[in-house]
């Protein structure tokens, strides 16, 4: 399988705007499925783009197992995308479309027309040959579009938001669908999504962009355990982040000192983070502050609280049973677990998140 | 049934019955709307096709022929300057139909990238269709008839001796003065049309191709081509009929014999000869017939060409 490598690619659609796509290094592993995940307009469709040819990057290189690929057409690469609205040809059937790229490499007819049937029971519709993309819905379009490209047998497998167009059932089926079908075969594949949970659930790694700058590269549970910056965290839905000073594992802030061995910064101004999911609420003992509920939701399978410790409002998620417990108004012992305590470097001024998230990137790769 | 519906309003037999109803009141308002469209359709144009067919049989009460017969049709058919007036004319339709469609297809991928200057392009490229043809066909004498200015360009560089040498490309037999008067007037008319389109449709499919292993012209061939030809269809189909009956062009740049079909009926038609009366009808129904037939055949065709 193929190792893709993206070595300070860059891409300016004009010489006056910012990059879409700014100085990208990324080592794309070979057999792997990696996610590019970023709000929309981060440069992560342009990057993808510039890995099948379809776009010319401005500066940088990309590499397919060591050799550079810039120079070469989009249909010799091996890299073949699969496009989020699908574009399945309209006017061909269903066999036409998987078999397009066979019969342009010339493959013969009685080939083509097994290695479709191949596919189609891969991608589980079975039967469909004559059907018009027309008569298909969303899930099916995406699944034959899906057989059209792996036909080919590519080396690596671009998906760009291949579950944003499902409704909820049919993305927890294409999402096992793709997920076998890349360990099955293995192939390098690519995917684009803004969606933190769907990068998550499928990546083997997650390339996080913001304003087209790579944020941090890390394998998905580093994003939630070691962001490496307030922005980093808040994207993946972190809420509580307490300023203060930190110094030899322990951290004091507006609400009190707290011991926290896990960090990014040795000493000097620093950001406390705790997911809500980690506050213990009522437990006591160490690093406990006292706190008073202000509000709370019950969701069913959690409750959401928001605490007020002095000036400083968190959030917490415990189990639905502590509704009956706690109300609001209360006053109630909050729990920071030092193991679950997470030290980030000072949130950023300006906009150019390049200098924090580079310091920041150091620990969390 | 009637009497029997206001006891049981609410069984559901009345229900479709009312439905129908409304159908039946809705049909008639969209009949009414469109009657001043159809009345003047079925005057004009088939109050004009039925009386050219009678006359075409040799019905003229005026000038005292009642019967019916074939008469006319067998003169035309038999008559050798007709035959080749048919082949000229379909050839003049054809050749025009199918090189502007080329052109215009060229043109419009020329014309879809961004390009500096693209909005002054692509204005002068459909400005001439505000041209009347009859300005187009003055156009083309100027240009390249035996004293035009291309002859006489050419006799000034030494290309020929004297503009008598220039070929005939005016009033000669194969029409090419006509057949460039046509293909000059209907590219753009047929490439605005797949322009639009091509802007509509984007360059997502060709990207698809070109990733599923297509190189520049597969995917020109594959996947542009049959997007954008639904649209050349429609345009050529008009400008083939256009082309085939149109009368003008040919009169003013065609050669003495053979003449286009059109050149000829009209003659016919204005003959002093009243009894030539039927048999300028026949030909007019040969060309609405011929018409009628080439685009059937020219639309099965390319819905052919669409699938595979």
């Amino acid at each position: 399988m193929t190792q893709v490598k993206l070595s300070g690619l860059t891409k300016r659609f004009d010489e006056k705007s910012e990059p879409a796509v700014d100085r990208l290094d990324i080592e794309i592993e070979s057999g792997k499925l990696t996610a590019l995940l970023g709000p929309s307009g981060c440069g992560k469709t342009t990057t993808m783009k510039m890995i099948a040819g379809l776009l010319r990057p401005t500066d940088g290189d990309i590499l397919f197992d060591g050799s550079s690929i810039v120079g070469i057409a989009p249909e010799d690469r091996g890299a073949v995308m699969v496009f989020q609205n699908y574009l399945l040809f309209p006017y061909m059937s269903v066999a036409d479309n998987i078999g397009f790229g066979l019969k342009m490499r010339g493959v013969s007819r009685s080939e083509i027309r097994t290695r479709v049937r191949d596919m189609l029971d891969l991608v589980q519709m079975p039967g469909f040959e004559e059907r018009r993309p027309k008569q298909l819905s969303g899930g099916q379009q995406q699944r034959i579009a899906l057989a059209r490209a792996l036909i080919v047998q590519p080396n690596v497998l671009l998906l760009d938001e291949p579950l944003s167009n499902l409704d909820a059932h049919l993305r927890d089926e294409m999402r096992e669908l793709i997920s076998g079908i890349q360990t099955e075969l293995g192939i390098t594949t690519v995917f684009v999504t803004h969606d933190q949970e769907e990068a998550v659930v499928l990546a083997d790694k997650i390339a996080l962009l913001f304003e087209g700058r790579l944020q941090q590269f890390d394998v998905p549970d580093a994003f939630y355990e070691t962001p490496g910056t307030v922005d980093i965290a808040k994207f993946f839905g972190g809420t509580n982040f307490i300023p203060g000073r930190c110094e030899d594992g322990r951290i004091t802030t507006a609400i009190g000192r707290f011991r926290a061995p896990h960090t990014a910064v040795d000493r000097g101004e620093a950001v406390l983070s705790i997911r809500p999911e980690a506050v213990e609420l009522g437990g006591g003992g160490g690093n406990s502050v006292r706190g008073r509920i202000r509000s709370h939701v019950y969701v069913g399978r959690y409750a959401r609280f928001r605490v007020m410790i002095g000036e400083v409002e968190i959030e917490v998620i415990t189990d639905p049973g502590q509704v009956k417990k706690l109300s609001d108004g209360d006053e109630v012992s909050v729990r920071f677990d030092p193991d679950k305590i997470w030290i980030l470097g000072p949130a950023a001024d300006g906009k150019d998140g390049r200098a924090d998230s580079d310091s920041a990137r150091q620990p969390a790769g | 049934m009637n009497e029997k519906a206001p006891a049981n309003p609410s069984r559901l037999p009345s229900l479709p019955r009312m439905r129908l109803s409304e159908k039946g009141a809705r049909r008639m308002t969209i009949g009414v709307l469109l009657a001043p469209v159809i009345v003047v359709i079925l005057l004009l144009f088939m109050g004009g096709l039925i009386t050219g067919f009678l006359r075409s049989l040799g019905y003229f009460p005026l000038i005292g022929l009642n019967d019916f017969n074939f008469d006319a049709y067998l003169s035309i058919f038999t008559d050798n300057g007709f035959i080749r007036s048919f082949v000229l004319t379909f050839h003049i339709a054809f050749t025009s139909t199918v090189i502007a469609s080329i052109l215009a297809i060229a043109s419009a991928m020329l014309l879809r990238p961004a390009f500096r200057g693209k909005r002054f392009v692509q204005f002068i490229f459909s400005l001439n269709l505000t041209i009347p043809h009859l300005v187009g066909a003055v156009g083309v004498l100027y240009l390249f008839s035996g004293s035009g200015l291309v002859s006489r360009l050419a006799t000034g560089a030494g290309l020929i001796d004297a503009p008598a040498e220039f070929p005939a490309l005016v009033f000669d037999p194969w029409a090419i003065g006509i057949i460039i008067q046509y293909v000059w007037k209907e590219i753009p008319f047929i490439g605005v049309i797949v322009l639009a389109i091509l802007l509509s449709v984007g360059e997502d499919y060709e990207s698809v191709a070109r990733s599923l292993g297509a190189n520049r012209w597969q995917a020109f061939r594959h996947v542009t081509l049959p997007l954008v030809m639904p649209g050349v269809v429609s345009a050529s189909v008009i400008v083939f009929a256009f082309t085939f009956g149109a009368f003008e062009i040919p009169w003013l740049l065609g050669a003495t014999f053979p003449k286009a079909l059109p050149v000829l009926a009209f003659e016919s038609y204005t003959d002093v000869d009243l009894a030539a009366r039927p048999q300028a009808m026949a030909m007019a129904m040969v060309i609405a017939f011929m018409s009628s037939l080439m685009i059937l055949a020219y639309m099965k065709l390319s819905r052919r060409y669409i699938r595979s």
